[in-house]
């Protein structure tokens, strides 16, 4: 403190806005502070009520207190976080009321991205401002597409956790890859070129007629890494790659947080590369539960036609039963005792042939009779197994309910169809019980999967 | 209205399978079938989910990458997951 002598005998006393005045003047005077970066990870940000922010930036030895003024912390696109990593461009001074050291912050960066960004957004705007990231532009993804098109560097683990993932969710698809570089000189025409390539196969296939071993969609992905490492993926042929492409494109690129150009071109942005894999196609356990809800509504229809036609065969049987020869032959028989008293033997004779001869239709009819029943009963039978191996009762059994409304008898797969003093019938393995729903719609599954509750 | 075909459904491809078992739904639930035939359809139609089933819980990937041959010929070969090569 040079300033503080002035050749006067004895210390002299200095006040403290004294001292703290001649540490603002020494640290206003040194250029280096007046200008400078700064690069550490924020602190605890509090903003105040006047827009301020106030935080530390620190390093692992030191740390260094910050405000940002509202007004230029609300110009900047970036806002600070807590633990995000920074570089902070400023001037320190001290504020004398509290005497303490203070970074006053113009201008705040993530750190490391600094000209990137700038570089990212001024791309991102022109291109946008082209309509290339348009959601019009968007288009649908197949259901199932038969062949998946994976532009990625088959040496990481992403190639072959893509495989993986398409292998347990749809491995009816299958994968073709095309190999390019994803980072470093050339990888943005590497990337462009595997476009190329994949396009021309696709064309050649169509054009040989066999269109459906050709891929229906396409990933683009890549691992994690700096943004500088992802760069490639901000370059704009990449962006016109994927925006040309005449399959539609799902980027999968870095994790979560990174976002690319390639990702806005892109018809669906994965947040990572297999992520980009489970969207493309469906899960087979899901879609083997859809099936089973197709052969359920089979047969239930099944089991319609099979109750008509028991119902037709009943009544087709009390419509023999009256035709039943032994039933003719009594109205015979009391026929044939009036004509005894004045019939001859002739006449005795021939009602003894049409008695013969009906006798002989009774034991013919009803072995038809059976037989049609029995051809009946076969019938149903076979067809009570084949629905028993599909129908409800063994669903029932492991501990499911099948609900329907009283009124009319609709299943309840929606909480609003059984609303309050709905009346219900609760079907379970043993039996029916009746009840009615108590409460409003509630949101969510009461069952223990998903798949296979109410049937 | 559907005729059950006369493919041996373990010949039928997943979409062929499916296919056929989404018509055959869709005929039963229409109705106005004859008893005979919508068994007939019915057994034809578990035989179907069966057969999707079975090919879901079977089917292996088909892994390829698409190679460029000397003089320019573009080509899909099959290969492993680790076997890709580094090759555009």
């Amino acid at each position: 403190m040079a300033a503080a002598t002035s050749g006067a005998p004895g210390p002299r006393i200095l006040a403290v806005t004294e001292a703290t005045r001649v540490v603002a003047a020494l640290v206003r005077a040194d250029d280096r502070l007046r200008d400078l970066w700064v690069e550490g990870e924020v602190g605890r940000v509090t903003i105040s009520t006047a827009g301020h922010a106030y935080f530390a930036i620190k390093d692992d030895k030191s740390q260094l207190q910050c405000v940002w003024f509202r007004d230029d912390r609300l110009r900047s696109a970036f806002q600070p976080q807590t633990g995000l990593r920074v570089v902070v461009h400023g001037r320190m001074d001290l504020y004398e009321p509290q005497g303490a050291l203070q970074f006053y912050i113009v201008s705040l960066q993530p750190s490391g991205v600094g000209d990137l960004a700038i570089q990212f957004e001024e791309r991102k705007a022109r291109l946008a401002a082209e309509g290339l990231f348009d959601a019009a532009r968007k288009r649908p993804l197949p259901s199932r597409p038969p062949v998946i098109a994976v532009i990625t560097s088959p040496t990481g683990a992403v190639w072959k956790d893509i495989c993986q993932v398409i292998g347990r969710r749809w491995p009816l698809a299958g994968v073709l890859l095309v190999a390019c570089k994803v980072q470093g000189e050339g990888s943005a025409q590497s990337i462009e070129g595997a476009f190329r390539r994949l396009e021309r196969h696709v064309e050649e296939l169509r054009h040989d007629g066999r269109g459906a071993a050709a891929p229906s969609v396409t990933i683009l992905a890549r691992g994690g890494g700096s943004m500088e490492d992802l760069w490639s993926f901000n370059d704009e042929r990449v962006v016109r790659a994927i925006v040309g492409h005449p399959l539609p494109v799902v980027s999968g690129i870095g994790h979560e947080v990174d976002v690319t150009l390639a990702d806005f071109a892109a018809d669906v942005r994965a947040p990572t590369p297999s992520a980009a894999a489970e969207l493309v196609v469906p899960n087979r356990a899901d879609f083997a539960a859809s099936l089973g809800r197709g052969a359920e509504r089979m047969r239930s229809a099944t089991g319609r036609v099979v109750a008509d036609a028991a119902r037709n065969v009943g009544s087709e049987r009390r419509l023999l039963d009256r035709l039943h020869p032994a039933a003719r032959l009594a109205a015979s028989r009391e026929r044939a005792s009036d004509l005894l008293d004045r019939a001859t033997r002739a006449t005795r004779a021939r009602i003894g042939d049409g008695r013969r001869a009906e006798e002989r239709t009774a034991e013919r009819l009803p072995a038809v009779v059976a037989q049609r029943l029995a051809d009946g009963v076969t019938q149903l039978a076979a067809a009570g197994a084949a629905l028993r191996s599909l129908g409800p009762q063994a669903t029932l059994e492991r501990g499911y309910a099948i609900v329907r409304r009283t009124a009319d008898g609709a299943v309840v797969r929606d909480p609003a169809d059984a609303g309050p003093g709905t009346a219900l019938a609760v079907r379970v393995a043993r039996g029916e019980f009746p009840a009615v729903g108590v409460v409003g719609p509630v949101a969510g599954s009461i069952g223990p999967t998903g798949a296979g509750g109410a049937g | 209205m559907t005729q059950p075909t006369d493919t041996p459904i373990d010949r039928l491809s997943f979409d062929d399978a499916l296919g056929e078992l989404q018509r055959a739904v869709a005929d039963l639930e229409t109705g106005g079938l004859p008893l005979e035939r919508s068994i007939a359809l019915y057994e034809r139609g578990v035989a179907l989910h069966e057969r999707c089933a079975s090919l879901l819980s079977e089917a292996e990937l088909k892994v390829q990458q698409l190679v460029t041959r000397a003089g320019g010929a573009i080509a899909a070969i099959d290969v492993r997951p680790d076997e890709a090569v580094d090759a555009e």
